[in-house]
């Protein structure tokens, strides 16, 4: 059985929203900072208890504020990827106004919270930042060495086929 | 015993009258429940009533009910905005089209006679080649054209941009990525320049064309090349409603979300119809 998808991923502008797609569809990565506009779209398809689920990958343009992204860029998701950097604590200090913002929108579908760059930062730094936002499930991932990044697209599939 | 008989008789006549009153209470009394019990004698009396309530109801009814009917028809509306509008939109697109058909073949009649009015050197060419092969300007006309072709058609999800099937001549790019940026093109138009809600109809590139036609929970996306005549573009208008009315509606009534194989099958018989002039 085949089934797709809509997945966005949101977050402020530079926390690494491209780049987790650029490995995760194309198994890359790149030093060299592009500012996405508006939205790209990409594609990637994902066998998930032996259904196949194709998920179109909306890489949103990064705004502090999810209230200015265009509604219609965020309606009709299936599930949201919500990525933040974890070096730079203006990109996750307004996350649970955010993650409220998103849950409003669109209520059905899953969350899935993204630390992202968490290879320039020390595991005990890790853990204080984690700390201080006090929030559960949070993925931890590296967008340049790959750590974590399919191991969360996969939860996300599953929590949206469940 | 004389005074006992006089006492009665002073009696018999003071209470005759009253004795005949109540004979005749108790006789109108008995004719009024038959009139009430016996259905043919109440329908003789109630007939007439009803008759005249019926006529000034019927010259009435808007003045005592228009309101009421008015509200709750609103309220009607309003609650079950979706399938209202799920309903309407083929008829009342329809109908605009017809409307807007009709206005157009005025407008090209009156063109074509201030044509033949004007002495123009293409014009004449045209002439001549339309007596000399036989066939109406017209046709010649619409002959120097590039004719019409429909390239690809997609069918989307209209939020989340997820195709939902798909005609193809070639397949060359990604359908579903297509989809979803023809989704996302569309919503940034949208959101962009217009402020009140009005649809993205169309996307020009060169020699092609993406004729966008939307309907309430999904929309339409052909791509043509060609030259677009209006006539064209009507039939293909004609052809997508049509399309949507039969075969979109129906295949979302059999499942909550049609599959894309089955669609896609009988978007390809549709439009190969289409180009074959059979529809």
């Amino acid at each position: 059985m085949a089934i797709s998808k809509k997945v966005i991923l949101v977050g402020h502008f530079g926390v690494g929203k491209t780049s987790l797609i650029r490995r995760f569809v194309h198994q890359k990565f790149s030093d060299d900072y592009l500012t996405t506009i508006g939205v790209k779209i990409d594609k990637k398809v994902l066998k998930v208890d032996s259904m196949e689920v194709t998920l179109i990958i909306w890489d949103i343009a990064g705004e502090t504020n999810q209230a200015k992204i265009p509604k219609s860029y965020q309606l009709g998701a299936h599930g949201v990827l919500y990525v933040f950097d974890i070096t730079r604590p203006s990109t996750y200090q307004n996350l649970h106004e955010q993650l409220d913002y998103l849950s409003g929108v669109l209520p059905n579908a899953p969350v899935k919270v993204i630390a992202n760059k968490k290879d320039l930062i020390s595991a005990e730094k890790q853990e204080e930042v984690l700390a201080e936002i006090a929030l559960d499930g949070i993925y931890t991932s590296s967008a340049k060495t790959g750590e974590s990044v399919e191991e969360i697209f996969e939860a996300l599939a599953k929590a949206m086929i469940a | 015993m004389e005074q006992g008989a006089a006492f009665n008789q002073l009696k018999k006549i003071l209470l005759e009258q009253d004795r005949e009153e109540r004979d005749e209470l108790a006789q109108k009394l008995s004719e009024l429940d038959q009139q009430l019990n016996q259905k043919e004698k109440l329908e003789v009396r109630v007939d007439p009533i009803l008759k005249d309530q019926e006529v000034h109801l019927r010259n009435n009814f808007s003045h005592l009910f228009g309101p009421q009917i008015t509200e709750s028809i609103r309220k009607q509306i309003k609650d079950s905005q979706d399938e209202v509008v799920e309903a309407l939109y083929p008829i009342i697109g329809r109908m605009i089209k017809k409307y807007i058909t009709n206005e157009i073949q005025k407008l090209s009649e009156k063109v074509d006679q201030q044509m033949e009015l004007a002495f123009s050197w293409e014009g004449w060419k045209i002439r001549i080649k339309a007596w000399f092969s036989g066939t109406p300007q017209k046709e010649v006309m619409l002959s120097k054209l590039i004719e019409p072709k429909i390239e690809e058609i997609f069918v989307i999800e209209r939020d989340s941009g997820i195709l939902m099937g798909s005609f193809s001549r070639s397949e060359s790019v990604d359908q579903d990525m297509v989809a979803g940026m023809l989704t996302a093109i569309k919503a940034f138009v949208e959101d962009a320049f217009t402020s009140e809600k009005q649809e993205l109809e169309s996307i020009d590139y060169e020699n092609y064309k993406i004729v966008l036609k939307s309907f309430k929970s999904f929309f339409l996306a052909v791509v043509t090349s060609g030259g677009m005549s209006m006539a064209f573009r009507d039939k293909l208008d004609d052809q997508l409603i049509d399309f949507a009315d039969k075969v979109l509606k129906n295949a979302r009534s059999e499942t909550e979300e049609p599959e894309e194989d089955k669609l896609s099958g009988r978007l390809a018989e549709f439009f190969n119809e289409f180009e074959n002039g059979d529809k």
